[in-house]
């Protein structure tokens, strides 16, 4: 018996010097898997949802101060602890890299949450209500998960099926960059780049063996999928 | 997809199954509705998306999209890879046009007022009542007495709405709440163009930037943007350098690999240093030279030598001379500037100043520099002329006086997006008949008389003439890429309407048919990147497209003559005594509410601001060593004091705000404009003085200064920041990781 290797390894570069903090890859990640609406008071209670996410840092105090800027996601571990720690196979990790999360699976126990080192997972505290007219715009797509299930970034799964399907019926192999996920489509400057780590050729793999390269929280060992490119400052104190 | 007995057959089946499957539902009746026969577009095949290429109305850089639609709803909006202007890419803003289509407090029908003008109590009328009741109150006025105002309109619609007013004899007048006009003039008077310049940021090496937040929210972010990403890591070329000249911390600032502080209103100083030390120490382009200065070298500049600009603008010589030669020796460089150095009373002299520094090193009309812009191919006026503050204090004074005996009002919200000061609010509401058309009740149109329900941007036929462009003639075309909602009609079918009723010359039909003979006309060019034989094949392609644009249209004409270089300074001056009122008050578009427009759309109000990370507030940026003297902490509550008014925000304690300085965003401060944005945050508008820029009579929103109140409150400031844990930041494990390559 032979095992058929992986076609693909999912992945995705981040690269921070191009990032400016702009926000447009929220929205449009909003936009693109129904995200419940955060309202003002689930960010009182820290519970507002954002799959992909730009943290800011401070460095110094006026004049000499600085902000920079990471969108964070999930980080699609190749030895993910948000795992094993699932009682129900609710999370796990598919063929292609993917950290998968299987909703209905989902009994809302939260340790995948909870034993998440980058703090991309976002638990459902509410039953998601929309407004009837803006249930209009929700995705057929993607699932609207209830309360009580845990959800998060799946690199937009649908866009990676849609897009197989549709070389599969043209009898071809996918090309490199022929789709995105919602965040990289919509960056203005470039900053996210999406592909398949597995081919040598794509953008994504000549990216990643740029020399800034760098992952978040390495020293984890959670071996993740997305990889950073580091921020240049030439005026940085080295 | 053709209509074949097949395909039909294949449709009916899944409505079929569609109908038994959405039984089990919760809404049976709404889900049937949408999914029966009769209602399916020709193009609508169940289960299958289709994709529309528009125009975004979200932001006035007239970036082209791609809407996807799935059985008559629009699910998502994307940047269309093919317009020139934004390559595919997008903001945040433009991707929640969805919300604005679905917003769930859109006018369904038209209303006539039933209760005291404000008290918000109207009737729905039917939309043949309103048309007549339209049609008899325009004809019985006198139309010299009738103003229509709008948003700035490029393109098939401003051209309506123009050709209107010229007709009946009224007065179209174009609502900016922050002006361009200072910017506009300033483009006039250094490079001789009607239009704005597009900014080769991506071929740039050195980028000079006082004070515009470009990468946020002026004038074209997105394109901005994408050349950004090049500047940075584009391949085959060196990382570029960003200065950013700035008295306030924007997101362009952060985004700098220096920030000068420079002291509010005098960055044209600061410009005209740098040319004393190009000038001086002959680093420049002579001949640049000698006309910037008319002929006598540094000698005309002696007012800005560097150890006097010093004084003036805080900033140090050495500093200047610095930045002086390292804009000279890495070529191509260029310098730009807006936001605070237009905002206050000295804006086109600090304008002009900046600006000229192009000439110095040869980027004027160059790649990697300042790029001009053809005029459009379309006789449709563009978003320049737009009512300056001056303008909109004299039609304040003529309702005063009784005037104005009607006004029509259309996507433009004065009420709220000029400065109280100015008396608007109370001079509008003596006007005695009022038509507003809104998709949304806003404060304008919460005081009309008639309102009637305006489609959206993804409702309706026009096009946009982007100002600026990509240095080429663009025209992108805009079709509705779903049904009018409840009762909604296009302005523009309406106003056609109307005239025809009127009997004024003004173009027979729809705005579609409009439209399409402008397509007809860039039919019979024949050039650019959609041509036909057939105005029909043409229309198809240019819908198809988004758009048409010719990559090899660009400006012609003479090489602009620099302008003289002024030999004195001109400082800025404020509102409100330094002594009674410490603080310089710093008023700055939100990333996502961008003036206030945007402010009824959940996601947006959801969107962390990018340096504070604050949700759905308005507050106020104190320093925070400042703020710790006055024992002011986070979500404090102070009372922010001007000459002209007094509003409460909560304290946000900010690293990166001058100590001298407070800053509040616009945006919020809503009476009206639906569910997301009434009764939430303060309006900064509310206590700006109606202080004007000198020469052009431009609003000067930077002029105005501020004390601040403790009141004793506070409140728990919604904010992304702490939302989830920070990362560990240490030397061996840092978050971000930073490199001096």
């Amino acid at each position: 018996m032979t095992t058929e290797r992986p076609r693909h390894k999912w992945g995705m570069v981040v690269d921070i010097d191009r990032c400016t903090g702009c926000e447009a890859c929220v929205v449009a990640c909003e936009s693109e898997n129904n995200e419940p609406i955060s309202e003002e008071g689930h960010f009182l209670q820290r519970r507002a949802m954002e799959w992909i996410h730009v943290q800011r840092y401070w460095e110094g105090e006026f004049p000499e101060v600085k902000a920079r800027f990471i969108p964070v996601l999930c980080q699609h571990c190749e030895n993910a602890p948000c795992e094993p720690v699932c009682p129900v196979y609710a999370t796990y990790h598919n063929n292609e890299g993917l950290n998968v999360q299987v909703y209905n699976r989902c009994v809302g126990t939260r340790y995948c949450a909870n034993n998440c080192p980058y703090q991309v997972r976002f638990f459902n505290h509410w039953e998601p209500v929309w407004p009837e007219s803006l249930r209009n715009q929700l995705n057929s797509d993607v699932t609207v998960r209830s309360r009580g299930i845990m959800e998060k970034c799946t690199f937009c799964v649908q866009r990676i099926r849609r897009a197989e399907r549709q070389a599969a019926q043209d009898g071809r192999e996918l090309k490199d960059m022929e789709f995105q996920p919602a965040c990289a489509q919509a960056c203005p400057t470039s900053a996210l780049v999406f592909g398949d780590l597995n081919n040598q050729d794509s953008k994504v793999s000549r990216m990643a063996k740029d020399q800034r390269h760098y992952k978040l929280l390495e020293e984890l060992g959670t071996g993740p999928n997305v990889i950073y490119l580091k921020k240049v400052d030439v005026n940085a104190h080295a | 997809m053709e209509v074949t007995r097949r395909n039909f057959l294949k449709a009916m089946g899944t409505v079929t199954l569609g109908t038994v499957v959405f039984n089990a539902c919760r809404w049976p009746e709404e889900e049937l509705l949408v999914q029966s026969p009769w209602e399916i577009p020709e193009d609508m095949v169940s289960g299958v998306d289709t994709f529309y290429a528009t125009q975004c109305g979200q932001c006035p850089d007239g970036a082209g999209v791609v809407v996807r639609v799935v059985e008559g709803r629009a699910k998502k909006i994307e940047g269309n890879p093919d317009f020139p202007l934004n390559r595919g890419k997008h903001s945040a803003r433009c991707e929640a046009g969805l919300q604005a289509l679905y917003h769930p407090d859109r006018i369904q029908t038209p209303l006539r007022r039933s209760g005291e003008r404000g008290s918000g109590q109207f009737t729905p009328i039917s939309w043949d009542e309103a048309h007549q009741e339209l049609v008899r109150e325009l004809r019985s006025r006198n139309a010299s007495q009738v103003v229509l105002v709008t948003q700035p309109l490029p393109g098939h619609l401003g051209k309506v709405v123009h050709d209107f007013a010229k007709a009946y004899g009224g007065q179209h007048i174009q609502f900016e709440p922050l002006e361009r006009t200072v910017l506009r003039r300033a483009v006039k008077e250094v490079f001789g163009q009607d239009r704005l310049p597009d900014f080769d940021i991506g071929k740039a090496q050195y980028v000079l930037s006082f004070g515009a937040d470009f990468l946020g929210t002026w004038v074209s972010p997105v394109r901005h943007s994408i050349g950004y990403g090049e500047f940075r890591q584009g391949e085959g070329r060196r990382r570029g350098t960003l200065v950013q000249v700035d008295s306030h911390f924007s997101l362009t600032t952060a985004n700098a690999d220096e920030w000068v502080y420079v002291r509010p209103g005098t960055e044209g100083i600061l410009a005209l240093s740098i040319a004393h030390v190009i000038v001086s120490e002959g680093l420049g382009d002579r001949a640049a030279a000698d006309a910037l200065t008319g002929g006598a070298g540094a000698q005309a500049l002696d007012a800005f030598r560097p150890q006097r600009a010093e004084q003036l603008t805080g900033v140090p010589a050495a500093k200047v001379l610095e930045i002086a030669r390292a804009f000279a020796a890495n070529r191509p460089s260029l310098a730009l500037g807006g936001d605070s150095p237009a905002s206050h009373t000295n804006g086109l002299f600090n304008l002009i100043a900046i600006y000229s520094l192009n000439y110095l090193v040869g980027s004027v009309g160059k790649e990697g520099g300042v790029i001009f812009n053809p005029a459009s191919p379309l006789a449709v006026p563009d978003s320049s002329s737009t009512a300056t503050l001056k303008e909109w204090q004299g039609l304040v004074e003529r309702m005063r006086r009784g005037e104005v005996s009607a006004a029509v009002v259309r996507g433009a919200n004065p009420v709220h997006g000029l400065p109280a000061a100015t008396g608007f609010g109370e001079a509008f509401r003596q006007v005695p008949y009022i038509v507003g058309f809104a998709t949304v009740m806003d404060e304008t149109s919460a005081l009309a008389d008639l309102v009637l329900p305006d489609t959206t941007y993804l409702e309706e036929w026009g096009s946009v003439v982007p100002d600026p462009g990509p240095g080429h003639e663009v025209v992108g075309f805009q079709q509705p890429v779903v049904r009018p909602l409840y009762q909604a009609r296009s302005f523009g079918d309406e106003l056609l309407s109307v005239s025809q009723e009127l009997g004024l010359e003004l173009a027979q039909g729809t705005m579609r048919e409009f439209l399409l003979e402008g397509a007809g006309k860039l039919q019979g060019l024949p050039r650019g990147s959609v041509r036909s034989a057939t105005v029909e094949g043409f229309w198809k392609g240019v819908l198809q497209r988004g758009g048409w644009w010719d990559v090899n249209a660009k400006a012609n004409g003479d090489a602009p003559r620099p302008p003289r270089l002024p030999t004195q300074e001109k400082l800025p001056s404020y509102t409100g005594s330094p002594t009674e009122f410490p603080f310089s008050l710093t008023v700055f578009r939100s990333l996502s509410l961008a003036e206030g427009q945007n402010a009824h759309l959940p996601w947006l109000q959801a969107l962390p601001d990018p340096l504070t990370t604050v949700v759905w507030r308005t507050w106020v940026e104190v320093n925070t060593r400042t703020a710790a003297q006055m024992g002011l902490k986070l979500g404090d509550m102070v009372e922010v004091v001007s000459p002209q008014g007094r509003i409460m925000v909560p304290v946000y304690p900010h690293p990166a705000v001058h100590p001298d300085a407070v800053a509040i965003p616009l945006g919020q401060g809503h009476t009206a404009y639906g569910r997301y944005a009434q009764d939430r945050g303060a309006n900064v508008l509310s206590i700006l003085a109606p202080a004007v820029e000198g020469e052009t009579g431009a609003l000067a929103w930077g002029a105005t200064r501020v004390r601040l109140v403790k009141t004793g409150e506070s409140i728990d400031l919604a904010k992304f920041e702490g939302m989830v844990p920070a990362f560990p930041v240490s030397e061996e494990e840092a978050v971000i990781q930073i490199t001096t390559l």
